[in-house]
Parts: structure tokens; C-alpha cells; sequence
């Protein structure tokens, strides 16, 4: 029963790591193809470079930047969403509706909103007698626009998920707080949001990674990693290094895309560590 | 509470996933290239395509969409018509440029190439490197065809020692472009628009309008733009990089960090300071949106923009077009005459294949196909004969605006100058003039910014020259 998943498994996932492991030992040829065998020289590199260290920290940047507001922005919205007021549907799906958009069209669309001189930003800003703000252009902005992309994105899956978390709460527990007199944020704080922990715990793992992948918005954005590199992150570095503008580099690339794994498995394994420990499942 | 086992599971289950994400996003490669025999790139006489039996067919990949993809498409089925039961050739797009070139990277590792790939101007170095191709000259004089028409100032660019590498096919020359009602409003002649750099800054404190202290009009604006910086930098008669623009030997070096680059990066800081010209970064779309939208009076742009311009601007403004700026009113230089072009694929191809590709290639540079091109898409003809054509004259005389290209284009005496970079690495040295452009724009100091962008692609440069020589 195990080798059909064995084989699958070494065939999807050992295979294409070991490649990328032997190609971040080589140099690379004009195609791309690996030439001289390097050793370690691609990481050495790297991690010795002033370049790569930046691009760390605004990977790291851009993580915090978009999974605290997602999921805090996605819990705030659910909990208001439960209020009962006429009408509270509309709301739902009007909060949701950013999952069924594209990374590509959402992108576009805020790029027009951004635009310096004839963006709805900046419109709306001048009329409260706010200067022009640069935001794809700033370098001090440049990231936390295509942040705020990201958010936007990622908040619809992120109401979605909890509000079927909140749904499954049986009722009688809520009955039970509003007898003994907790109601709206007491009852919140110490009954809805504790309940909706295996929920927020898989929101964090899962937008954390989506995180550190994140790419259509990064380079439809900001192309060429943005005003003074401002939002190169790791994943548009391999991208960059790759692909882009004719490069082959792929020995380098395959450097950053192990060094980009072993992020992942740490961050995910300290989630797992630190924050699993606290979500009560039922 | 879940059991151990079951925790066990989905902390395995989230590690595999993310194993799997990252690999999936590595990508792999294949050894072998196929072959690349001795003959791969020699020229086949005509006799191999007339006998060869049954249909040859060929496969053309290229890089237009829209308007200019339908007109692609167009001229393949005017070809498959005039050749039914002899050529058929499919034609695939593949992407942008960028992504073209990417793709038929790919497809040299794996050994299919394509019979016909259209490449961007400053892929060229990259192209005869590769080795992969037959050049159009030896198929020229194989069979005695006259490649005279071929405007000679677009000829030029894919020329090195007067000997054509490929077809040129789509061309764009950058324009300037003035919105005629700001002009007239400001009290300018809109038919004497500035000629260089610093005529363009006078006139856009003319044309820049404020109320209430917030712009409502810029004088002018531009994206930060390689390719600008390049023009300009032709147009002052220098080279873009060394030995010759790299037609004597490798280049192996850039110059945009000489005075004329660092003067181009000035110039754009200055405009953005004093408010002339809003900083739209590095994307072409944000700037042109712009221009479209009447909050510019002058801007920057290629002539295949025009037609997208003329529909924008219908009922609002009029656009008028003039002659790219030159760096000072001394400079003696052109433009540069890029675009793309066609290039024969020999190594893993029959003989066949490569005589009904140049047949193609023949085909489409043809001053018929180039007219109905040139008027369906807004790119210049290569083909000067194309001019003459009674349809494209018609389209000249309802689109004025375009003579200025046309102008331009003749005036332009060719040199190395003129002629552009022919660098391996050269869409990564436009990018890193983009960077140090931006810099410039940001408050570095322009000689420090362009300086510090050159070098930033010495290491490329090098490494590149490392693996052709090898």
C-alpha cells in the first residue's frame, strides 16, 4: 500500500530537492545548464553579501507586515460580523468577495489606485489637504503598499475560515456566558476567540508561508524589486536570478531556493513549538 | 484533545507541504542539448525545400499580443495560403520578450527549438552566442537576394562587420510626445516643441499648472526607463558601451556612468525637485496612464504607442509628436533603431525546415507584409520599399503624427553610436541603469548613483564574456 505513495513522494518532492541541491553546486551556462562544479561557493556568496542580507529583511519585513494585519483584520471583521443587524449577509459576502479575486487583477487594480499622479489614493488624500504620497515609488513605501495588496487578498479566505470556526461553536455555550452576564467583548474575549484557536493557528502557518511565497502582487507592483529594492523579497530574488532580464543563474537561484526551504521548515516548526501548545482543541 | 498520532500527522503533513511548495518552485533542467552537429549551422541550398515531399512544416514563436498579435497571425495565414501543400508554419506566443527569450532558453536545453523566433533587440549578442542560429546574411548570399531595401539604420543594429544576423521585423523609435491644448494654454507654439533636454525643462515650467498648491498639470513626464537613458545617450553620439558598442569585439563595459548618462540622471532629478514631472517609477503602463489622461504636456514614449494615444485622447486632447530630444543642442547623434527581430533556427532542424523558414522570413519583411504591419499594428516598416505602397500611404496621411518618425528615421546617419550596445547581458545593464536612474531621482547624488549601477553589472559583464570564451 505504501509504494504508490513512495514512489509519487520521491518522485515529486526528493527528486526535484536533490536537483535543486546538485544545481546550487554548479555554475551555470548560458541556457542554464550546470557547468563547473562550484561547491559551496553560491552560499558563501550569499550569505556574505550586503544584497542578501537585505533581501532577508524585507522578506522578514513583508511576513510581519502581512500575516499580524491578515489575521487580527480577518478576526476583527468576523467579530463584528456577528452582530445581529438587518442586512449582516451583504456584509459577509462583501468581506469574503477578495478570495474570488486574482492575484494578477487585484495587483493591476491596485496599481491604478496607486498611481502618483492619478491614483484614487492620492486623490482622496488631497482632498483632506494630504501631499502627494509616492506609494510604489517611495522606497519607505514601496513595501507596505504592496502589504496592504496582500492583506486585502488575504483577508477574504481569512473571514471565511474563522466565520465557519465560529459557526461550529456549539450555541449553548454562548447561552451559558450571556446567563452568567458576559456579553459582547468579555464574551469574545474569553469564549469566541479561545474557541476559534485551531482555527487562527492554521491562518498563521498557512499565511506565513503563503508569505514568504508571495509573488504575482510583488512583481506586478513593483517590478524589478521596487525603488531601491525596497520589496525584494527571497522568492522574487530566485525569481530574479533565474529568469529575469535574460539571466540563467539558476546555480545561484537554487542556493537561495534551499536557503528559502530551511526558512520555511524552521518558521513552521517553531509555530508548530510555540504556539500549538496553546490552541485548546476540542 | 487530538491523539499524539494525529498531531503527529499534521505537523508531517504541513512540513511535506511545504517541501513540496519550495521544490515545485525550483524547477529543473535537462542535460542534454540535443544535438548541435557540425551542419547545424550552415546554409542549406533552395533544392532541399523543392525535394522535399509532402508539407514542411515550421513552427514561428513570438512575442505579440493583442492588435499586434492578431496582425501576426494575419500574415502567417497569408503566408500558409500562398504556400498550401508546400510550408505550413504555426505560429505560438509565447509571452513578452522577457519571457519569449526565457522560454526558448528552455527549449535549446531540451533540444526543440523553434524553426523562426522573434528576440528583442538586446537579446541579439545573446542569440549569435548561443550558436543555435543560421544568420540571414549566408542565406542572402547563398541565394543571391538583395537585402537593399532593409532600411539601413535598422539593418545596422543587427549587423556586426555588415553582415545581417537576423530579420529585422517589428521596429519603434522613441518619440515626444506633446499634448497640443497645454501648449496653447501656456502660450507655446506646440509646432516648435524644445529639441533637447534643458528646452524640454524651460517648458515645462511653462506648462506645469498648480492650484491651490497641489498639481494639477505636469510640464512633463517620462517613466524611468532604460531604454530612454540609452537613446539619450545615442543621441549625443556616444557609445552606450565599449569597443564600439561591442561590434568590434566583446564589450566589457558599460558607459552610462560618462557624463552623458550621469547628465540624463540630472536632469530627472532635477524635473522631479522642482515638480515638473511626477515620479511614476520604473513601470511604463503607470507613466503612460498619465499622458493618457491629459495630466501631462510632454512625456516620452515609443512610437507603438500612438494608435493606443489617438484613441485615449479622441475628445479630450490633441496629440502631437516630435522628434526625441537630444541631450544638449551641440549633440549630433540618433536615436537608436530597435525592436525585434526574426532569427532561423538551424542545429536539430532539416534542411527543409531551414530553406521554408527563410522562405517565411523572406515573407515577412516583404514590403506588402511590412505595409499592412506597419498599418496595423503602428510599428515602423523595415522594409522602405513598404512606403511607397499606396495603402500605407493612406495610413501615413490619416495618421500624420507618424511622419515625425518617419523623418527621424532618414535623418539618422548610421554609426556605431546610433547603431546600439550589442552586450550578452544587456536587458540586465538596462535594468541596472534603471536602478541608478531611480536612485538619482530619490536624492543620491547622480554621479554617485549611475557609478555605482555601472558597477553593479561589471561582475555579469564578466562572467558572461567568462562562459562564451570558454
Amino acid at each position: 500500500m505504501l509504494v504508490p505513495c513512495l514512489v509519487v513522494f520521491a518522485l515529486f518532492i526528493v527528486w526535484p530537492l536533490g536537483k535543486s541541491v546538485s544545481l546550487s553546486l554548479h555554475g551555470s551556462d548560458l541556457f542554464g545548464r550546470p557547468d563547473a562544479f562550484v561547491g559551496l561557493q553560491h552560499y558563501r556568496d550569499m550569505l556574505g553579501s550586503a544584497e542578501f542580507r537585505h533581501i532577508l529583511w524585507v522578506t522578514f519585513a513583508f511576513v510581519l507586515l502581512t500575516v499580524i494585519p491578515g489575521v487580527l483584520g480577518g478576526l476583527v471583521i468576523v467579530l463584528l460580523l456577528e452582530q445581529h443587524i438587518k442586512g449582516i449577509r451583504i456584509f459577509r459576502t462583501a468581506f469574503a468577495l477578495p478570495f474570488a479575486f486574482s492575484v494578477a487583477s487585484a495587483s493591476v487594480i491596485f496599481a491604478t489606485i496607486y498611481n502618483p499622479a492619478i491614483g484614487l489614493a492620492n486623490g482622496l488624500l488631497g482632498r483632506f489637504g494630504v501631499d502627494r504620497i509616492g506609494w510604489l515609488t517611495d522606497p519607505s513605501w514601496a513595501l507596505i503598499s504592496v502589504s496592504i495588496t496582500t492583506v486585502w487578498m488575504s483577508i477574504g479566505y481569512n473571514v471565511l475560515v474563522l466565520s465557519a470556526g465560529i459557526g461550529a461553536i456549539p450555541a449553548e455555550i454562548n447561552e451559558a456566558a450571556t446567563l452568567d452576564g458576559a456579553g459582547g467583548w468579555r464574551a469574545s474575549r474569553h469564549i469566541t476567540i479561545p474557541l476559534l484557536g485551531p482555527q487562527l493557528f492554521f491562518l498563521i502557518v498557512i499565511s506565513t508561508i503563503q508569505s514568504l511565497q508571495g509573488f504575482g502582487q510583488i512583481k506586478i507592483l513593483t517590478p524589478e524589486g521596487g525603488p531601491e529594492q525596497s520589496t525584494k523579497t527571497l522568492v522574487y530574488s530566485i525569481y530574479h536570478t533565474a529568469f529575469a532580464n535574460n539571466a540563467s543563474d539558476f546555480g545561484a537561484a537554487s542556493a537561495q531556493a534551499i536557503v528559502l526551504l530551511v526558512i520555511l521548515l524552521v518558521c513552521t516548526a517553531v509555530q508548530f513549538g510555540v504556539l500549538e501548545r496553546r490552541v485548546h482543541y476540542k | 484533545m487530538r491523539s499524539v498520532r494525529q498531531r503527529r500527522t499534521a505537523i508531517g503533513a504541513s512540513l511535506l507541504a511545504v517541501l513540496a511548495l519550495v521544490a515545485a518552485g525550483c524547477g529543473s533542467s535537462n542535460n542534454d542539448s540535443g544535438d548541435s552537429g557540425s551542419g547545424g549551422q550552415d546554409v542549406p541550398g533552395a533544392d532541399a525545400l523543392d525535394k522535399a515531399s509532402g508539407v514542411t512544416k515550421i513552427t514561428f514563436w513570438h512575442g505579440m499580443k493583442g492588435a499586434n498579435g492578431e496582425a501576426v497571425d494575419k500574415m502567417v495565414k497569408a503566408f500558409n495560403a500562398a504556400h498550401t501543400g508546400k510550408i505550413e508554419v504555426t505560429a505560438v506566443y509565447q509571452g513578452d520578450y522577457d519571457e519569449t527569450i526565457t522560454k526558448y532558453k528552455t527549449s535549446v536545453q531540451q533540444g526543440n527549438t523553434p524553426s523562426v523566433v522573434q528576440i528583442y533587440d538586446i537579446g541579439s549578442r545573446f542569440m549569435i552566442d548561443s550558436k543555435q542560429t543560421v544568420p540571414v546574411q549566408s542565406f542572402a548570399d547563398k541565394d543571391g537576394y538583395a537585402l537593399d531595401s532593409i532600411e539601413p539604420n535598422i539593418a545596422n543594429y543587427y549587423s556586426i562587420d555588415g553582415k545581417l544576423n537576423s530579420m529585422p521585423f517589428n521596429t519603434s523609435m522613441p518619440l515626444l510626445y506633446i499634448n497640443k491644448e497645454a501648449f496653447v494654454k501656456a502660450g507655446l507654439d506646440p509646432n516648435k516643441p524644445p529639441t533637447n533636454l534643458d528646452e524640454i525643462m524651460a517648458d515645462a515650467k511653462k506648462l506645469t499648472v498648480k492650484q491651490g498648491g497641489k498639481t494639477v498639470q505636469y510640464g512633463f513626464n517620462a517613466a524611468i526607463y532604460g531604454w530612454f537613458i540609452e537613446q539619450l545617450i545615442a543621441q549625443s553620439g556616444s557609445t552606450y558601451c565599449d569597443n564600439d558598442n561591442g561590434r568590434k569585439d566583446l564589450a566589457t563595459k558599460v558607459n552610462f556612468a560618462d557624463e552623458q548618462g550621469v547628465k540624463v540622471a540630472t536632469w530627472y532629478q532635477q524635473m522631479v525637485k522642482q515638480g515638473l514631472m511626477p515620479n511614476t517609477g520604473k513601470k511604463t503602463d503607470d507613466a503612460q496612464a498619465v499622458f493618457k489622461s491629459g495630466t501631462s504636456a510632454m512625456h516620452l514614449e515609443s512610437t507603438g504607442s500612438l494608435r493606443g494615444y489617438l484613441d485615449a485622447a479622441k475628445g479630450k486632447f490633441t496629440v502631437l509628436t516630435a522628434p526625441f530630444p537630444h541631450l544638449t543642442a551641440s549633440d549630433s547623434g540618433g536615436p537608436i533603431i530597435g525592436g525585434a527581430s526574426l532569427w532561423i533556427d538551424g542545429p536539430g532542424h532539416s534542411d527543409a525546415e531551414k530553406r521554408a523558414s527563410w522562405e517565411f522570413v523572406k515573407f515577412a519583411s516583404s514590403p506588402e507584409q511590412q505595409a499592412a504591419w506597419h498599418t496595423g499594428t503602428g510599428y515602423f516598416p523595415i522594409n522602405s520599399k513598404a512606403l511607397d505602397l499606396p495603402e500605407d500611404k493612406a495610413w501615413v496621411a490619416q495618421y500624420p503624427q507618424f511622419t515625425t518618425a518617419i523623418t527621424q528615421l532618414h535623418n539618422t546617419k548610421p554609426t556605431n553610436a546610433s547603431s546600439g550596445c550589442i552586450l550578452g547581458v544587456m536587458p540586465q545593464a538596462r535594468k541596472a541603469s534603471e536602478d541608478g536612474l531611480e536612485k538619482a531621482v530619490l536624492g543620491t547624488d547622480p554621479t554617485q548613483a549611475m557609478k555605482a549601477a555601472a558597477d553593479s553589472i561589471k561582475p555579469q559583464i564578466d562572467q558572461y564574456n567568462k562562459t562564451v570564451k570558454k
